[in-house]
């Protein structure tokens, strides 16, 4: 079988878009629908701490318990209803990111502890910076352009409020300024990269 | 040496194998998805992926997911090794070597 230098350029292309294409879908099906409930998490967390600041730790653990049953909520109903792959696999790699999430706050709270007496501030940037560079190393693995810039932004987003805000508005701060890239992206994610 | 594949390479079966390329080792790809991602008809779908299971390149698998039929498709070991060296036939082409 013989075909030109063209013919070989252009099927190179289509095998390019395609892959791309795949994995962009399948981020748009599975990621996208996380990022929005745990962009709303962030914005109503932070809020609530503005707001509320004596109920802090309420806010936080209830608000994380809710956005933990949203996500799972949503991936049961998402397997009901068809996914667009099948992993045997699935059940592993689960597990994986149950443990990997439970040895992130077991080492935070390690952390703390070593770290303390901190104040509220520096408690609250260096959770958020820490749950941000999760997401930059595992987008770093995964090979998720999408996940290590995103992580990368809203690390500005806290070095930002922690050095530049005044401190009565650092909450609000990272309400508006780091949720909105995180629920963006969400969006952007389902709406356009969908098949 | 590097040979060129005339059962990948043609368009729609080149993106089939192309999608499931994209996908983890053992992962299978759903066939309504395949379809609207490709943008091929139920027909044309099915005979694309017959050629390929008959060169043994891929596996389909069908079973009922909440009593509905759901058809799914996942690349052998011998699909794998072949679209990679289509792919290696069609560099060789663009070096001109």
């Amino acid at each position: 079988m013989n075909i030109s230098k063209e013919d070989a350029e252009q099927s190179l292309t289509l095998i390019e878009q395609t892959t791309r294409q795949t994995t962009k879908s399948l981020i748009a099906s599975y990621e996208s629908i996380t990022l929005i409930i745990w962009g709303f998490v962030w914005l109503i967390a932070f809020l609530g701490t503005h707001f509320f600041l004596k109920w802090v730790w309420l806010i936080w653990m209830s608000l994380c318990f809710v956005g933990f049953l949203t996500s799972f909520l949503f991936y049961y109903f998402r397997y009901r209803a068809g996914t667009p792959t099948k992993n045997p696999e699935a059940g592993k790699i689960g597990r994986k990111y149950f443990w990997y999430w439970v040895i992130l706050f077991i080492y935070l709270s390690i952390w703390l502890k070593i770290l303390s007496p901190i104040s509220g501030l520096k408690t609250n940037a260096f959770i958020c910076s820490v749950i941000m560079f999760s997401w930059v190393t595992s987008g770093i693995w995964s090979g998720s352009t999408y996940l290590v810039l995103l992580g990368s932004i809203v690390t500005a987003v806290i070095l930002t409020g922690f050095y530049l805000i005044p401190i009565s508005y650092y909450s609000l701060w990272m309400a508006l300024a780091g949720s909105l890239p995180i629920i963006a992206t969400g969006l952007y994610i389902k709406l356009r990269w969908r098949q | 040496m590097a040979q060129l594949n005339n059962i990948i390479h043609q368009p729609a079966r080149l993106q089939i194998m192309s999608a499931l390329m994209a996908l983890d080792n053992n992962e299978l790809a759903d066939f309504t998805y395949l379809k609207k991602l490709l943008k091929l008809t139920d027909g044309n779908l099915g005979a694309h992926l017959a050629k390929l299971e008959e060169a043994d390149y891929i596996k389909i698998e069908k079973t009922f997911v909440d009593r509905k039929p759901k058809t799914y498709i996942k690349l052998t070991g011998k699909g794998r090794d072949a679209f990679a060296e289509h792919i290696k036939a069609l560099k060789k082409i663009i070096k001109g070597a």
